[in-house]
């Protein structure tokens, strides 16, 4: 017989990928998106204006974009913002946010908690509750299932 | 520290009650057949993202969902060797027994020291949140537990060395 009969190459091809209902996750990948610049934060967090940082950095978070490290290096901004906010200010900052900038950052605190540091997981857990206290369980809710992480 | 605990609580507490919405989904890979998807992981479409919860860098609770099971990993805190030690055969005790725990997973996740896997037939015959509130009594008894075991320990440790060097 022909010598082509011997290859048994095709008992490693996976069928399952070529099946109609696979699922993909989303390609549109927005690379434009380049997360909020670090000297912008730098500068408001010396004026003092912590609140205005917060609301610039959810603005600027790369939820669309697919680079790792764009997304790393906005994290730790973020996180840079919510600790420089003292306990008092937390509430107050929190009343200029609408839901989906509530919703990106109980994203950010979240991925806060991943990498815990000297004192920032205490921080981050006076976070979580005031967030918690004004969004309830429907934002934790959001976090899990949407599919742009943070 | 102790000032953390109960934020901690809370906020594992709040995070295991939006996650532990399960329901009733067979697998879609083999016919006929039920399996807890955040354990198979075969579908990327079935599984939420996976959240964690850290007191410090030693404590964290890993929670993973998907749409009809929830695993919940805890680390827990231990300062020295004693502790260590005492964790380990402690968690290893519990583990053997986890048929009868339910809930309990026989092996920890990579990086944790015991897991909790929750499928949806679990919250069909038990109570969401007394479910959550056994999860969270939990974590707060080991720690007693094991201070305590470790204090037991330490006074047996001595007692007996007294009464050996007596004789010398």
């Amino acid at each position: 017989m022909s010598k082509n009969t011997r290859n048994t190459a095709f008992r490693k091809v996976d069928v399952d990928q070529y099946g109609e209902e696979v699922y993909e996750e989303d390609q549109t990948a927005d690379e434009g998106a380049t997360g909020p610049s670090d000297a912008e934060v730098q500068s408001m967090l010396a004026k003092g204006r912590n609140g205005d940082a917060l609301q610039y950095v959810l603005t600027n978070a790369p939820l669309t974009s697919k680079n790792q490290g764009v997304k790393d290096k906005a994290a730790q901004t973020v996180l840079k913002v919510l600790m420089s906010l003292k306990a008092n200010e937390i509430e107050g900052s929190l009343k200029g946010l609408d839901q989906a900038k509530q919703d990106t950052l109980m994203k950010y605190i979240y991925r806060g908690f991943e990498n815990p540091s000297e004192g920032s997981s205490a921080q981050l857990l006076v976070w979580h509750d005031k967030l918690f206290a004004v969004t309830g369980v429907g934002s934790i809710v959001r976090v899990l299932t949407d599919r742009k992480r943070v | 520290m102790s000032t953390t605990l109960q934020p901690y609580l809370k906020a594992v507490r709040q995070t295991l009650t939006a996650a532990i919405c399960v329901e009733n989904f067979s697998s879609q890979v083999v016919e006929r057949h039920n399996k807890p998807e955040v354990e198979v992981r075969t579908s990327k479409e079935l599984l939420l993202t996976p959240v964690t919860i850290s007191r410090n860098d030693k404590e964290k609770v890993l929670i993973e969902g998907s749409i009809n099971s929830l695993r919940i990993s805890i680390a827990i805190k231990q300062a020295d060797e004693i502790e260590k030690i005492l964790c380990h055969k402690f968690m290893r005790f519990m583990m053997m027994r986890a048929e009868n725990f339910i809930i309990l997973r026989r092996k920890p996740v990579e990086g944790y020291d015991i897991s909790f896997l929750v499928t949806n037939f679990h919250t069909e015959q038990m109570f969401k949140h007394k479910l959550v509130d056994f999860i969270i009594h939990f974590m707060e008894e080991i720690d007693k537990e094991i201070s305590e075991m470790k204090l037991a320990v330490n006074s047996r440790a001595r007692i007996s060395a007294e009464e050996f060097l007596k004789r010398f």
